[in-house]
């Protein structure tokens, strides 16, 4: 072994160190000469610099002191450049001694003897870990953003953002707190952690992740399944509370000063107090405002506590730029939450509505129909148990059956009403006018209109276009409201009939001048077997609203007691 | 003979109580709405009044308010297919609440009762 050392840097001067070295070096270059075996025989120092070794390569597997498995000419260069016996580049990313993330680019050059055969291999290893965080660096905040994006619900979102702080594969840094202000208490308080409590279990932890989540967005989904919120370090965080007038607090500068604070040295800096030097437990550590239009809504605060690697400026920049993406997205996030909080507050609402218009419909129709049914039921009884009293008296017992009979079918058609009511009625629409329609309505009721002395008023629009409608039905309509608006005149008055082009609809208004309708009652005309009619049966105006409904058209009704009701309805036009 | 003034604006029901009621020995007369029932009231001075509240014209409340105005020792029961008139506070003037029933046993007693007390 001591025999082929001395021999090989006589060989490896020769051919290597006149065109090599220097340059080489000189760019800090980590160079190993490898046997056919791949076994090192010889490094320079910037190798067992850029690679943290604490032990002699010499004799090790070059596999093993690059961190790598590869056992075939696919994924291993340096087997590739002894098969192809070509020069051979890669680049690969490894975790030093020292549990630093490492970008290494490597050539691999194989060495001929005389013969022609490889006899030596020389590998040039580049640290590219700067350059190449560079170009994460963009695309990562890109991506972070994505990924951000795709989170509504507040926690789960904070959480994101501080995998992301703490990630490896992101901006790497060992523990990352978040703060959260609090205009209305006055305060600043720990609302989240990510991060290890101990060096074992950062070892740990980042193994597992490193092995579990090979890219980033893989551990970004796992996010939500480790959030967890027993971890000692965010328990911790989550008693840190800062009054916003404490302005000795670095949490609280940071929040009132806008601007993002890099401590180097924390343990024998006075002016921070002591409480929060002993919760953070780092030397050195950074704050980060997260803001939204100048306004501070939290603070991110990271470090490096187990591998106590140095915060740079450019990882400051770096955490400044996603700080702002985050809070961004924090605050769309709160805004979501509140939106969603008055969403489920209307429909809540609308629910108790719909569930007590139904009861009082329920309770309109129960009424309704225990009256229609019990007074049959009086008399059917009533004559029957008297027939009974004396079933020989033949001239009783034919009144009281001819009675009972009558009865019956009086029953019978109530719930025949009833089920007319309650059935889908299937309406046929043809292209009619509107202004016809009317006129025969009021035909109909004219002998009426004139018997209750009452004035008819005809004020219609003959531009008024044809519009498809089921002539029954609307009949049906105009019928119940000119009824209605007659038998509010008892006293006489003035029925005013009209139809007009409006926007989209034709509009048909009946206007009466009677007793009006009170507020109230208004409220509840369309409520189905809601009646204030001594015969009524509450159905007229719901079936008239439901008609309309049907057509595609809408109903209004505007009242004055003592004074008058106007019902518009509007039919929409063909289109 | 007592005489008992019959309000009910259906006529099978009225029917009803004419025959049943005569039956008991009462000299039964009817109205079939509120305004016709004051008009009995004022020609016929009856010692006791069953009264719907449901009917046309007057309703019944209104038309026992109007004759408890001028004739406050008239018994006034009422009777009726609703239940929910029950708790308002305009029928507590009626010396009896009574929910129609084909059997007038109820009735009947109530009868009794409000035209003997005395």
């Amino acid at each position: 072994m001591n025999s082929t050392f001395t021999k090989l840097p006589d060989l490896f001067k020769e051919k290597i160190e006149n065109i090599f070295c220097n340059v080489v070096e000189a760019q800090g270059a980590g160079i190993s000469l490898l046997g056919r075996d791949l076994k090192i025989i010889w490094v320079n120092t910037n190798l067992s610099k850029i690679l943290n070794l604490h032990y002699d390569p010499i004799g090790k597997d070059c596999r093993e002191i690059f961190k790598c498995e590869c056992d075939n000419t696919n994924t291993c260069s340096v087997m590739k450049a002894l098969s192809s016996s070509e020069k051979q580049i890669c680049k690969i990313h490894l975790f030093t001694e020292k549990g630093e993330r490492k970008y290494i680019q490597n050539i691999t050059i194989p060495l001929k003897d005389g013969k022609d055969t490889i006899e030596y291999l020389i590998k040039l290893s580049f640290d590219v870990t700067e350059q190449e965080g560079k170009i994460r660096q963009l695309s990562l905040l890109r991506k972070l953003s994505e990924l951000m994006q795709g989170t509504l619900q507040v926690d789960n979102l904070l959480h994101l953002i501080l995998t992301c702080v703490t990630a490896g594969t992101a901006l790497g840094f060992n523990c990352a707190r978040l703060f959260l202000v609090d205009k209305e208490r006055n305060i600043v308080y720990g609302k989240m952690a990510v991060g290890p409590s101990s060096m074992e279990e950062a070892g740990k932890i980042w193994n597992e992740i490193e092995k579990k989540y090979e890219k980033l967005e893989d551990l970004i989904k796992a996010s939500e399944d480790n959030y967890r919120t027993d971890t000692p370090l965010h328990m911790l965080t989550r008693l840190m509370v800062y009054s916003l007038s404490d302005e000795r607090e670095i949490i609280v500068e940071c929040v009132n000063g806008k601007k993002s604070i890099l401590e180097r040295n924390a343990f024998n800096n006075t002016n921070i107090s002591k409480n929060f030097v002993s919760m953070i437990d780092a030397d050195e550590f950074v704050c980060v405002p997260l803001m939204v239009c100048d306004v501070v809504i939290g603070v991110i605060c990271a470090d490096n506590r187990y591998n106590k690697k140095l915060i740079t400026e450019e990882q400051v920049q770096l955490l400044n730029i996603f700080a702002s993406r985050a809070a961004i997205m924090i605050e769309n996030a709160n805004a979501y939450k509140k939106l969603e909080e008055k969403i489920s507050q209307l429909k809540e609402t609308q629910d108790r509505l719909i569930r007590s218009e139904r009861l009082a419909v329920i309770g309109n129709m129960s009424a309704y129909i225990a009256h229609e049914i019990r007074n049959p039921l009086v008399t059917v009884g009533g004559f029957a148990r008297a027939i009974l009293r004396d079933p020989h008296d033949e001239n009783q017992i034919r009144k009281g059956a001819d009675i009972i009979v009558e009865e019956v079918e009086r029953l019978e058609r109530f719930l025949a009403n009833i089920m007319d009511f309650s059935k889908p009625i299937e309406p046929v629409r043809t292209v009619s006018r509107i202004n016809e329609v009317l006129e025969n309505t009021c035909a109909l009721m004219e002998p009426y209109i004139r018997h209750k002395n009452i004035q008819l008023i005809k004020v219609f629009d003959i531009n008024v276009p044809e519009i498809k409608i089921d002539k029954t039905q609307i009949k049906q309509v105009f019928l119940n409201l000119i009824k209605n608006a007659i038998e509010s005149m008892p006293n006489g008055g003035t029925l005013t009939i009209e139809t007009v082009l409006e926007n989209d609809y034709v509009k048909i208004n009946i206007a009466d001048t009677g007793e009006g309708i009170s507020a109230e009652v208004l409220q509840n005309i369309f409520v189905p077997f809601f009646t204030t009619k001594v015969d009524g049966t509450g159905v007229g105006l719901a079936v008239s609203h439901k008609i309309i409904d049907d057509h595609g058209g809408y109903i209004n009704v505007k009242s004055l007691l003592k004074e008058g009701t106007t019902f518009c309805i509007y039919l929409p036009l063909i289109k | 003979m007592k005489t008992i003034l019959v309000v009910e604006d259906d006529k099978n029901q009225l029917l009803l109580y004419k025959q049943e009621l005569s039956l008991e020995g009462y000299n039964v007369i009817t109205a079939e709405d509120g305004q016709e029932s004051l008009k009995k009231v004022k020609e016929q001075l009856p010692d006791l009044i069953i009264m719907d509240i449901n009917m046309p014209k007057m309703n019944g409340i209104e038309s026992m308010n109007n004759i408890l105005s001028e004739h406050k020792n008239i018994p006034i029961i009422i009777n009726t297919a609703y239940s929910s008139y029950k708790d308002s506070f305009r029928s507590w003037s009626a010396d009896a609440y009574i929910i129609k029933s084909s059997d007038l046993t109820e009735l009947k007693n109530k009868i009794k009762e409000l035209l003997y007390k005395a």
